[in-house]
């Protein structure tokens, strides 16, 4: 049966009538609350409070109660002494390589697969991560993260972006790897090419925050503040020079509501799942190839090639040459091999930031060519050029405040 | 305007002008890189909860100020909220914090859970000013459902 146009019409209205309640709307709390989170005067404290509660939460159950409470315990004081002295042979490349240091007190300073990289996954950045993206689930289901997006549209749009690139950003926080991938809900080559060099660069895991929080929990706000700095002056920057489009975006801003249960337990596992089978192999192996390479010198020959860069140029030790190595593989693994190289606070600060942004871990690196080699190659190119210049910055301004 | 919508203006005009107080002592005392502890009150001079902290609070008491004038007006009523919810979210970081520093023993302890008296005294004063302010900012829920402006679950 074919209808014409008027037909048409008139049965939307027929349809209408009989589906929809007609009637005065009254407003609601939530609807006000709602506005209010959106209109900057009113909605920039509120992102400001999120972010802190988003913060005390992940601090103080992820590193106060589970790994400083327990799992540093159970590491430090009961696994590490059984491993030392289960394993035969303290003087063998074996135990160098799977138990370490034969001498080391804890985890962190043993780095043995079986020690230093059992404890990072599991004692570290399993917590970290659960925490983190229960508290992401809340707030996306809650509603919030919608306007989260409009609140900070107009910001994100003087970096090339708009209000959606909160989306990549935030996931980015948990894991850099689905954040390459939801670059896609942006409509452009060029926001899409800005988002995932920014990603790559200036936004670090789940995992790496974790391990953070435990090697550099007093200095962490200013790691912070580099990253948030590079984020806005680069994507600035990057906007300038890149040249394409950077449209508008229509959101669907749906209302504030408590989350599901169900639903957020199915999103945290589908999301740790990821962690536990495909991250967790690859800190494994990350500490094994490090143990190789230390033992057969190659880290120790790198380190005093490059030395002039590292020493000169970014102002840490040259021994910083080692964990960003390990970065590459895994990013968490790095900041925990660096609280073993003596340092200076502000140096500690700068490596890691070096580490955060010097190069995407290889999970992350496999995503970004999954977008495309091109873009993968341009990335590659920016990020070293960014991590040479900011480097180097962070370096100038360690020496004018003289804490350098 | 009813003498009830009357005393809400006033009563949380009195918690606005304690909170922001609060607020701004909390930043200033991180300025000056000192702590304070009077009675019941301690003020921590951590950037965290000093400054950031201090921040919010500010924010929260001038939610609370600007919502008091015709509170019985839904838009009114809600900035009030919204400040109260600031300070739920302060207190109840601080509470967790509390919570889970409570709950394992001690590094020097081989046990791994704390003793539950040892739980309990954790919790003794004194407390950040989010956590006493708290049960004074609850009463807006008193209000929310008294005044009917609670979400209806249609």
């Amino acid at each position: 049966m074919k209808l014409t146009h008027d037909e048409r019409w008139n049965l939307v209205d027929e349809i209408a009538i009989r589906t929809v309640k007609f009637g005065k709307y009254k407003l609601k709390l939530s609807d006000v609350l709602g506005e209010l989170t959106v209109k900057p005067l009113t909605g920039l404290p509120v992102a400001v409070a999120v972010l802190f509660g988003f913060w005390s939460i992940f601090t103080s159950v992820a590193g106060t109660l589970i790994t400083d409470g327990f799992m540093v315990k159970l590491f430090d004081d009961h696994f590490l002494p059984w491993v030392q002295a289960a394993w035969p042979d303290p003087e063998s490349i074996l135990y160098f390589l799977f138990v370490g240091n034969p001498n080391a007190d804890s985890c962190f300073e043993a780095f043995g697969v079986l020690t230093s990289g059992l404890f990072v996954a599991f004692g570290i950045v399993f917590p970290a991560l659960l925490v983190f993206y229960f508290v992401m689930t809340v707030l996306e289901d809650s509603g919030y993260l919608p306007r989260l997006a409009v609140l900070l549209d107009t910001f994100l749009h003087r970096i090339g972006l708009h209000g959606y690139a909160i989306v990549p950003t935030i996931l980015g926080l948990g894991c850099n790897v689905p954040a390459i991938t939801a670059t896609r809900i942006l409509e452009t080559r060029k926001q899409r090419f800005i988002m995932m060099t920014l990603v790559a660069l200036f936004i670090p895991c789940g995992a790496q925050l974790g391990i953070m929080l435990e090697v550099i929990p007093e200095t962490i706000g200013f790691v912070f503040l580099y990253l948030i700095i590079g984020y806005a002056l680069f994507g600035f920057v990057l906007n300038k020079l890149i040249p394409g489009k950077n449209p508008e975006i229509l959101v669907d801003v749906p209302r504030y509501h408590i989350p599901v249960r169900s639903n957020v337990i199915k999103k945290m596992w589908m999301q740790t799942r990821n962690f536990l089978f495909d991250a967790v192999p690859f800190v494994l192996l990350g500490v094994f190839l490090v143990n190789l390479l230390y033992l057969g010198g190659i880290i120790q020959w790198l380190s005093e090639v490059t030395a002039p860069v590292f020493v000169t140029w970014f102002g840490v030790p040259k021994e910083t040459v080692g964990p960003l190595i390990t970065a590459f593989l895994r990013k968490d693994l790095a900041v925990a091999q660096l609280s073993n190289i003596p340092m200076t606070p502000y140096q500690m600060i700068s490596a890691v930031v070096l580490v955060t942004i010097y190069f995407p871990c290889v999970a992350t690196f496999v995503a970004m060519f999954k977008e495309g080699w091109k873009e993968l190659l341009a990335a590659v190119g920016v990020l070293m050029i960014v991590v040479f210049i900011y480097g180097g910055i962070i370096h100038g301004i360690g020496i004018l405040l003289g804490v350098a | 305007m009813t003498t009830e919508h009357k005393f809400a203006s006033i009563y949380f005009g009195i918690t606005g002008i304690l909170v922001t107080g609060f607020g701004l002592t909390d930043i200033l005392l991180f300025i000056a890189g000192s702590k304070y502890t009077f009675g019941l009150l301690f003020i921590p001079d951590d950037f965290f909860r000093g400054a950031w902290g201090g921040l919010i609070m500010v924010f929260g008491g001038l939610f609370m100020l600007s919502g008091v004038k015709d509170i019985s007006n839904l838009q009114q009523f809600t900035k009030v909220f919204l400040g109260a919810a600031l300070v739920w979210i302060l207190a109840g970081c601080d509470l967790l914090a509390i919570f889970c520093g409570a709950v394992p023993a001690g590094s020097d302890s081989p046990d791994f859970f704390n003793s539950f008296s040892g739980f309990i005294s954790e919790f003794a004063p004194p407390y950040t000013p989010a956590v006493l302010l708290l049960p004074f900012s609850l009463v807006i829920l008193v209000l929310l459902y008294r005044w009917g402006f609670a979400d209806s679950n249609e």
